[in-house]
């Protein structure tokens, strides 16, 4: 049975099917396109680091599992998938979040062949102690090459100081330590609880026929009782963890990430609050802002600075993230800039002129084929409507953006810097 | 396929070039300015690229261009100077937009954007043979941050120390935004100068792409440039980069805990550009490449190894990020493995994987406006416009032989390591 989900504000109709294995499947065929995108995903990612199966006893795996598992599962007993994959020409790749892992191909001929591939090799894991142990090196690399990286630290950084003990907290890739634990019996463990079809999706964009799809899916996705996964508890406190973190490494200029905490009501993963506190924030703080301009003109910022909101599964927050001479006075200043817009709130003119922004710039993601495979799995692993933030974004009300300006506590947030200078 | 890419002189250098293809909701249009380079410092010209988008006289400052930008359904409008192909300067002015069957009112948004560029061109926020002083303080500085903050990735980091090796008494020897220094001595009226340069001399390429037939945009973008005198046309021109008789060793330190490795072969005599693509393919950027299966899969020595080509400069450049007590043996394997396309050739199974991806590769290409921009506008110097499927033909006729052949002809050139001093 194919349901038939369609959009009128961006006129495109998505297909919803359920495969008998019960993997869901997402379709949006582009027409005159040359290229498909498929991205299978399960819903494990790094922060999934304690579970319990069918009411048996909670498992605790080392940080980095995820994205073990996600290394080690292109390997077979016979050759690895990407060798698969380099005879019909196609570019796959994966990656682990947070939330979920997705394994995914880019092709323009060979569709049907590279699906099957896909599918294949992410349903047969192949792990020995043996190959487990030559990846260790490969991924430690790639811990250190991270590290190296001032993005990337000032960003997890800013993790660890807004939440105590939510595990988003704990880098992705883990720690050269953390991985050292990890065994071929954490792995199966883990695919075993966590890849299972009830648990899994997959979505599909460009240019492709539908039908094969439906084909290829009943004839190699394979059945798998569906487990009763129940990840393990915490209580994160409501406020932030640590205010202000600082590392020292070679930048020239201090970088900075701010991040708000949200109350307990709205910290979860919502397509609207995602929507509104992206409005809201560039209306506050984006290019177009007297914020913005005056800082500046102040020399506190400059073209690097950009506001946002980091979303997934039990984490949302907005940011404002850049590089300045003086990163506590942006937070400073941000903060006094959100206590003075709830007392005079935006124009409804620069909310209409922001809401048309917002639509404009979710209308260029379904230009391109991977922008919009990614759209279907983003909504597909939160059980939305693949249309979500468009619709959303389209019909946005002034009165409800007024009312999430008012749950943001500008002093629940926490600063991460880089400096090469201890400040 | 299709032919989807139009070409027309409409001016002493100035060129309008359209590819239209309805697949796309989203259309582009870039002005680029080519011009060789002169006695006129680097960060002169840079300055002048930055505030071409950041404000015009009409928006004279960047919240009230923003602003324009975001009533028009979130438009971007974007410049930059970079090295160009034939080591040259490109300075672009670039813009996109939704297409007008997405405007909720109805809006000519093509007509609309195409205006906005031509005001940054024509009526840049300038006065009196001079940039307004305000603007040019703050693009200056942020200039000297985009200098400055080199630092902040290593891998970019490792590419511009080498190039001052690689490159030595070439352009590409120094950052194309010049230095630190230089570009604290840019005024409003030295970028000007240097702007007034390119609005004459450039040789100006128009692209438009996206599903529009661009009527508007050859209207207005073509003719801004009939009134300005223009003479002494920058020639553009592929010069390959000179081998050294000996190669140079140069190794840095810089606190990070992974070390980078950078090998800089060159073949300067080597006119077969195809055989190098297919030779890169099969040497570094496959999964199934040497040195993907060889020195990371095999021996586990990096995350990542991959090479990147240079056609118009004949050069290939290895590069990997290892453990700093691996680099000695890195540059071995790497050094190995063309050694041994040199000495025994590639397979047929490698080139029949390399023809697959070029083919996927290529294909692509067709799905992305910006795509299709830069693989018309990297064709400029050759005078010869070859459609994505065109060129994969080419590419596809490539056989062993010449691939062996284009290995031989690649000699080392520099070895250069950003080695860590460690850091927590």
């Amino acid at each position: 049975m194919i349901e038939k989900i369609y959009s009128s504000v961006i006129k495109e109709t998505c297909l919803k099917y359920t495969s008998p294995s019960g993997v869901k499947v997402f379709m949006l065929p582009m027409e005159g396109y040359s290229s498909a995108v498929a991205q299978f995903s399960a819903k494990f990612g790094s922060q999934d680091n304690s579970f319990s199966v069918n009411g048996k006893d909670f498992i605790n795996v080392p940080d980095g599992t995820a994205h073990y598992l996600e290394h080690k599962l292109f390997e077979s007993e016979e050759r690895d998938a990407f060798s698969l994959f380099a005879q019909t020409g196609a570019v796959c790749n994966a990656g682990t979040s947070f939330d979920y892992t997705q394994y995914y191909f880019s092709c323009t001929n060979n569709f049907k062949k590279n699906l099957e591939i896909l599918l294949d090799f992410v349903q047969e894991p192949y792990f020995t102690a043996e190959n487990v142990e030559k990846e260790r090196g490969i991924i430690g690399q790639e811990i250190t090459m991270y590290r190296d990286n001032p993005g990337w630290r000032v960003f997890t950084n800013l993790l660890e100081g807004l939440y105590s003990v939510n595990p988003v907290r704990n880098d992705i890739a883990g720690t050269v330590e953390s991985i050292a634990e990890i065994t071929e019996n954490t792995l199966y463990d883990c695919y075993n609880a966590y890849y299972n079809p009830s648990n899994m999706y997959l979505c599909v964009a460009g240019n492709f026929d539908p039908d094969e799809v439906i084909s290829v899916c009943e004839t190699h996705l394979k059945s798998r009782a569906p487990l009763d996964i129940i990840p393990g508890t915490f209580s994160e406190p409501l406020r932030v963890n640590q205010h202000r973190t600082v590392l020292q490494m070679p930048v020239a200029k201090p970088i900075f990430e701010i991040g708000f905490k949200l109350p307990s009501e709205v910290n979860h993963e919502s397509f609207e609050n995602y929507v509104y506190y992206n409005i809201l924030f560039d209306i506050i703080f984006g290019n177009t802002s007297d914020f913005f301009e005056k800082m500046r003109h102040d020399g506190l910022l400059n073209e690097e600075f950009s506001v946002g909101v980091f979303s997934g599964r039990g984490h949302i927050f907005p940011f404002a993230r850049g590089e300045s001479p003086d990163p506590d006075a942006v937070l400073h200043e941000i903060q006094r800039e959100l206590d003075a817009f709830k007392t005079a709130p935006p124009s409804r003119e620069e909310f209409e002129r922001i809401k048309r922004a917002t639509y404009g710039s979710m209308v260029r993601d379904y230009n391109d084929v991977d922008s919009v495979a990614g759209t279907l799995s983003g909504a597909a692993l939160e059980g939305a409507n693949p249309f979500v933030s468009i619709n959303t974004a389209a019909g946005a009300s002034y009165d409800k953006l007024i009312k999430k300006l008012l749950t943001l506590d500008e002093n629940n947030a926490a600063i991460s810097i880089v400096s090469k200078e201890n400040v | 396929m299709i032919n989807i890419f139009e070409r027309k002189q409409k001016g002493d250098g100035v060129f309008f070039n359209k590819i239209i293809d309805k697949r796309f909701k989203v259309n582009r249009f870039a002005v680029y300015f080519h011009t060789n380079f002169d006695e006129l410092p680097r960060p002169d010209y840079s300055t002048a690229a930055y505030i071409l988008s950041d404000c015009c006289a009409k928006y004279p400052s960047h919240a009230l261009m923003a602003r324009r930008a975001s009533e028009l359904y979130d438009a971007s409008i974007v410049s930059n100077t970079t090295f160009g192909q034939w080591n040259n300067r490109c300075t672009l002015l670039a813009s996109s937009i939704i297409d007008n069957r997405y405007a909720l009112n109805g809006e000519n948004l093509e007509a609309e954007i195409c205006a906005l560029m031509r005001e940054c061109i024509l009526n840049p926020n300038a006065k009196n043979g001079t940039f307004d002083e305000t603007a040019t303080a703050l693009m200056r500085a942020e200039l000297i941050d985009t200098i400055d903050s080199v630092i902040n990735d290593k891998n970019v980091y490792a590419a511009y120390k080498a190039n001052q090796t690689v490159f030595a008494g070439e352009p590409m020897e120094l950052p194309v935004n010049g230095t630190h220094k230089e570009a604290e001595l840019v005024t409003p009226a030295s970028a000007f100068a240097a702007y007034q340069r390119i609005l004459k001399t450039a040789r100006i390429e128009i692209f438009a792409a996206g599903s529009s037939d661009f009527t508007a945009a050859e209207e207005i973008l073509c003719s801004m440039f009939s009134d300005i005198e223009r003479g002494n046309i920058a020639k553009l021109s592929a010069k390959p980069s000179p081998l050294k008789a000996q190669t140079a060793r140069v190794t840095d330190t810089f606190p990070m805990q992974q070390a980078i490795l950078r090998m800089c072969f060159k073949a300067p005599d080597l006119d077969d550009r195809d055989a190098v693509t297919m030779l890169s393919l099969i040497l570094g950027i496959l999964t199934t490449s040497r040195f993907f299966q060889n020195i990371r899969e095999k021996q586990s020595l990096c995350y990542y190894c991959s090479c990147s080509p240079n056609k118009n400069q004949r050069t290939l450049t290895a590069y990997a990020g290892v453990e700093p007590h691996n680099l000695k043996r890195t540059e071995e394997a790497i050094l190995a493995e063309l050694e041994d396309i040199q000495k025994n050739g590639v397979t047929e199974d490698e080139i029949e994987k390399a023809r697959l991806d070029i083919r996927n590769q290529t294909n692509s290409i067709y799905d992305s406006a910006g795509s299709l921009i830069n693989w018309y506008g990297n064709q400029i110097v050759f005078g010869e416009f070859l459609s994505p499927e065109e060129q994969a033909e080419r590419f596809c006729k490539v056989n062993a032989a010449r691939i062996q052949e284009a290995a031989r002809q690649f000699k080392l050139d520099t070895v250069y390591s950003l080695s860590g001093e460690g850091l927590q």
